[in-house]
């Protein structure tokens, strides 16, 4: 069985809140999982009395020695997770932002290169015609 | 200025005092009422008795009374107030000071003598108004004459029914300034600041807290209620702010009572030897092992050491020096454990800036679920719980304030 950590949604309606949770993967999303690992609540709080920048912020709570060990084990994160874990540096980040934004960059000039230009198709009809005549 | 101190000038033999008037002054009741849509004119027994009382002895009740309180339990059943009778000796004087002043303000009057000169027709009601014009004259030429004698604590009694009833003085502007002014500017403690004003540690703790409230909304330019502030202030009595420095405060409330512990509500017999040195410490781990002593759990141990430093004689300036260095003390270790507690919850989380918002992260244990993974103070929200917040009971106003 596969193992997966993923987010388990609990809270009100319009109020999501998750629990970061280790379970089977074929498991229902509410079932009762192997362990809760920490939460997540994506409602973003208002700046905190102490911040200069007055930033808003996201509440996470994770035992982290303990996610650390069930990735180790080969438990599979889902997106959410992952990009939750990555940024506590237990994994590598899935996607970068930059990363994506200099493929797409990349795959925009080749695309160019690929394609001819217009102005190079008049000197092959005139070859066609020299070729004509 | 409220109406009813205007008057006219007619000279007349001058009241020294509002309250030796006549107040039964026979007046029509009214049929009805301006605000009312109703047509309620049959005049039954009772709204005749009601207004018989508003215009007799109920008058003085209408409006509030200057610098004053106006409650039911100051008058007598005629609506004389009590305490007015008993004027000291320099009431008397006071009139030809009165009259004096009338004549510079007679040319001013003569306007409100055309107004109000036909409804008070009576003779008698001319001279209760005069007596009235007469106080509001001493009030602005700045003598403290005219002010009423303070009240007695018989007429502090807002229901004359319930004598156990006294209403309670609140807090003054100037004081409530003061005692901002000496934690904020001055820096001293919560503590020390209950102990020189003899106001309660809580009282002191919301006078400072509101009190930054309001000048950050002044800051802000927002809109005060300072009218309604000032006018409820007028109605009640008040502690006044002493502002000598060598005079000690008026004590606004008792500021060092012991609050009863849920393990002391029970009678307790304990037999000890008579060889044993019972003391308070022993007779709190009687009632509860955790339980402090009396004398720890007050709001003001510190008062308990001073005094101690009082019998054992050392003089004034030794004792202040012991007092500060035990002050000094206990605000260092207080300090401490504060940075102490900052610093291991600056260890445990790890904030991670993003594009929108930080990501911030706090480290936990899932082992603080317990055994049987039902602890309530575990981890996550929790599996085969119902919900309690829609119970009766549930209080859901917060308890503390982020600032």
């Amino acid at each position: 069985m596969v193992l997966k950590i993923r987010l388990a949604r609990f809270g009100k309606k319009h109020t999501p809140f998750y629990n970061i949770v280790v379970a089977h993967a074929r498991t229902s999303p509410t079932s009762r999982p192997l362990e809760v690992l920490g939460t997540y609540n994506p409602i973003p709080q208002p700046p905190r009395p102490g911040d200069t920048h007055g930033r808003p912020w996201k509440d996470i709570k994770l035992d982290i020695s303990r996610a650390r060990y069930w990735v180790g084990v080969g438990a599979q994160p889902s997106d959410t997770a992952w990009r939750l874990l990555s940024m506590v540096g237990i994994l590598e980040p899935q996607y970068r932002i930059s990363q994506i934004q200099n493929k797409v960059v990349k795959a925009d000039s080749a695309a160019k290169s690929i394609i001819p230009p217009t102005q190079t198709r008049t000197p092959t009809a005139k070859q066609e015609g020299t070729n004509k005549a | 200025m409220p109406t009813r101190l205007r008057a006219s000038n007619l000279p007349s033999t001058v009241f020294p005092c509002s309250s030796i008037r006549p107040q039964s002054i026979p007046q029509p009741a009214r049929i009805s009422r301006e605000f009312s849509q109703s047509s309620c004119r049959q005049i039954t027994q009772r709204r005749r008795k009601f207004y018989e009382w508003m215009n007799g002895p109920g008058r003085m009740l209408k409006d509030p009374l200057p610098h004053s309180t106006n409650y039911l339990g100051a008058y007598d059943k005629f609506g004389n107030l009590i305490r007015g009778t008993f004027q000291p000796k320099d009431a008397k004087d006071a009139t030809p000071k009165a009259e004096a002043a009338e004549g510079v303000e007679g040319v001013e009057a003569k306007p409100d003598t055309s107004s109000e000169g036909q409804e008070s027709a009576d003779d008698l009601d001319a001279a209760v108004s005069r007596s009235e014009r007469e106080e509001m004259q001493k009030k602005e030429d700045g003598t403290e004459e005219g002010r009423l004698v303070p009240e007695t604590l018989e007429d502090l009694r807002p229901f004359p029914l319930n004598r156990y009833f006294r209403s309670q003085p609140v807090l003054s502007e100037e004081l409530r300034e003061a005692i901002y002014q000496f934690v904020k500017r001055d820096g001293h403690s919560l503590q020390l600041a209950s102990t020189t004003f003899g106001v309660s540690n809580e009282r002191i703790g919301a006078v400072v807290r509101l009190k930054q409230m309001e000048k950050e909304w002044i800051a802000k330019g927002k809109i005060l209620a300072i009218p309604y502030a000032k006018a409820v202030l007028d109605m009640l009595p008040t502690t006044p702010h002493v502002k000598e420095r060598g005079k000690r405060a008026i004590t606004h409330e008792p500021i060092n009572d012991l609050i009863v512990h849920p393990a002391t509500r029970q009678q307790l017999f304990v037999p000890v030897a008579e060889s044993r040195h019972f003391t308070r410490v022993d007779a709190g781990k009687a009632f509860d092992n955790n339980l402090l002593p009396a004398d720890e759990r007050i709001p003001h141990p510190e008062l308990i050491a001073a005094e101690k430093d009082n019998i054992d004689g050392y003089s004034v300036s030794e004792r202040q020096r012991r007092a500060q260095e035990r002050l000094e003390a206990e605000m260092a270790e207080k300090n401490k454990k504060k940075e102490e507690k900052r610093q291991a919850e600056l260890a445990s989380t790890k904030t991670v800036p993003q594009r929108r918002w930080d990501f911030v992260f706090q480290d936990v244990s899932v082992d603080s679920v317990g055994r049987n993974g039902r602890d309530p103070k575990g981890v996550g929200w929790r599996y085969g719980l119902p919900h309690q917040d829609r119970k009766k009971g549930q209080v859901k106003i917060p308890t503390k304030v982020e600032a």
